[in-house]
């Protein structure tokens, strides 16, 4: 008896995600479950010049092929790093654990830094994991939302007394980070094609954000990712800086503050000032 | 005015909108009649392809034209992604959507191909009331494509023109008619591409294709990475004979060159056609 629709196609995605070879694929459980070897070459008809295996083994080798080149345009750093060799390893044992649940290859590499993490025995594994969840955090900010700056005439509209209470919206495209690898430095290298720099281990924070439709990222020092975290948190400007002023090993003045809070916002960092409902 | 079932317009001669001329199109705003866009490049960016496809949409015709609907599945619609695929034409006043008869994956997995159907009266079946479903949620006609095959099912019991030419009639649905994929299918399954575009319902093309390709010997992979070759041109002016003409576009997706090369490509098209160069045509020196 034919299989039914519903049958054919979850043999043939079968077939397509097995990673082994053509004839493995056909034979093994999950395909065999649906249709048995022996029917497989009247279900796939040869061609003239093709066998029934050369011809599902297109659609396999395009599979592979096509979303390996997605996760190398979306992870550069990763296949700098690795080499093609290795960084195909990668994507067929990520693919094989993660195939795509979305409409959008966009989020096809939604899942690898966690992948990386989790697989015994890689090395310098903690670099990768922190390189590819850069990586994912640039592309997950590239497609953010695109959100107005805070213009001076809305800064200067704010009255002096309010500013103690304010909070201030952090624009959509924009994420602040504690890093233990100094991966935006690595990509940049990659970008430009220079030799690839050190990756020891040195702690160090960085704001990456988007202004006018292209990624940036500023380093910061640790009080100032302090401040900057907090008011992306959402906590009032005052709180915020006497909560940098009071704690931390390193001194902070008020003026240093100030010269970073102006910074911020000429970066475009910001896009409104919420101010507390006076009720 | 079009001659096919909707009067759909004759949007002229297009090309698919990709990155690597993004800044080409917004800096020289060139004399192209109109643009197809990838719909899901689109439907989940609030970033610069957005902003570029938004300038786009102001000044050229837009067409959206997706491979995520996965009409033939036997998963279930995925209403998140036509919901955004409808808000996604909305705001680009796309004159039609357009996707392939094919699936793209079961069981809530995407393997991101075109994968073919087997042609049963079960899938035919099938398929016509997925199209009925879509268009009734796009609020417009669904276009679907005959796409570039690798295989046949033993299964089937349909020939493929028939197929669609048949789903088309029942669904109430459009033809886009991408005639390098007729060329490419027809090649790997040793079947005559002169038989399948003659038996076309010509009231349902609303879009013809046109690409390059790459042949393996054995069989042709459909690339978009050349130029199109002289026999697909063939295949093209003689669906135009029995048409009409309409809307054309020329997709380029690999070793993409300059947009000029790719325009002047699609502006082949008119030459086939019969109708006259326009000056920006001598332009780029075609």
């Amino acid at each position: 008896m034919a299989p039914d629709l519903g049958n054919t196609q979850k043999w043939m995605q079968a077939v397509i995600l097995h990673p082994g070879s053509d004839r493995q694929a056909v034979a093994s459980s999950e395909a065999r479950k649906l249709v048995p070897p022996s029917r497989f070459p009247r279900l796939i008809r040869p061609s003239r010049t093709l066998d029934s295996f050369e011809r599902i083994g297109i659609y396999r080798g395009m599979y592979l092929a096509r979303l390996q080149e997605a996760l190398e345009a979306d992870f550069p750093g990763l296949l700098h790093f690795l080499g093609r060799k290795r960084f195909s390893d990668l994507a067929t044992g990520y693919l094989d654990r993660h195939p795509s649940r979305s409409h959008t290859l966009n989020r096809l590499g939604d899942r690898l830094p966690e992948y990386i993490r989790s697989s015994p025995g890689m090395a310098r594994q903690d670099f990768l994991y922190e390189l590819a969840r850069f990586e994912l955090l640039m592309s997950r900010l590239f497609d953010a939302e695109e959100s107005p700056a805070l213009t001076p005439e809305a800064i200067a509209a704010v009255p002096p007394e309010s500013w103690e209470t304010a909070r201030l919206k952090p624009v959509a495209a924009l994420s602040v980070q504690a890093l233990r690898y100094p991966v935006g430095a690595y990509l940049e290298a990659v970008r430009q094609g220079k030799p690839g720099p050190a990756t020891r281990r040195k702690n160090h924070w960085a704001v990456v954000y988007r202004r006018q439709y292209a990624l940036r990222w500023l380093d910061l020092s640790r009080p100032a990712f302090r401040l900057l975290h907090a008011l992306v948190d959402g906590v009032p400007l005052g709180e915020a800086l006497s909560g940098v002023l009071r704690g931390g090993r390193q001194p902070v003045g008020e003026v240093q503050l100030f010269s970073w809070f102006r910074g911020w916002v000429t970066e475009g960092l910001f896009q409104a000032v919420e101010l507390e409902d006076p009720q | 005015m079009g001659r096919n079932r909707w009067n759909l317009p004759d949007l002229g001669f297009g090309i698919g909108l990709r990155t690597v001329h993004y800044s080409y199109i917004l800096a020289n705003q060139p004399p192209i009649d109109w643009f197809e866009i990838l719909s899901e490049n689109y439907m989940d960016t609030g970033g610069r392809p957005l902003y570029v496809l938004d300038q786009v949409a102001e000044r050229y015709p837009v067409v959206l034209h997706g491979v995520s609907m996965s009409v033939g599945s036997t998963d279930p619609l995925n209403l998140d992604y036509l919901k955004k695929l409808k808000a996604l034409a909305d705001r680009t006043r796309a004159h039609w959507v357009s996707d392939h008869l094919c699936w793209t994956g079961v069981s809530g997995i995407n393997v991101h191909d075109l994968l073919p159907m087997p042609y049963t009266d079960e899938s035919l079946r099938y398929t016509i009331e997925r199209v009925r479903a879509v268009s009734e949620i796009l609020e417009r006609p669904l276009v679907l494509e005959n796409p570039s095959t690798y295989l046949e099912f033993g299964t089937s019991t349909w020939n493929e023109v028939d197929f669609l030419s048949t789903l088309a009639q029942e669904a109430d649905c459009g033809i886009l008619l991408d005639v390098n994929n007729v060329y490419v299918s027809c090649f790997n399954h040793g079947l005559d591409p002169e038989a399948f575009i003659d038996r076309v319902p010509a009231d349902r093309v609303v879009q013809y294709h046109l690409a390059g390709h790459t042949h393996k010997g054995t069989h042709i992979l459909d690339t978009h990475s050349d130029h199109v070759i002289d026999e697909v041109w063939s295949l093209y002016r003689r669906s135009c004979q029995r048409t009409g003409g309409v809307a054309t576009l020329l997709e380029w997706d690999e070793n993409i060159p300059g947009f000029e090369v790719v325009h002047a490509e699609a502006l082949k098209a008119r030459r086939h056609r019969g109708l006259p160069e326009p000056d920006h045509q001598r332009a780029y020196g075609t």
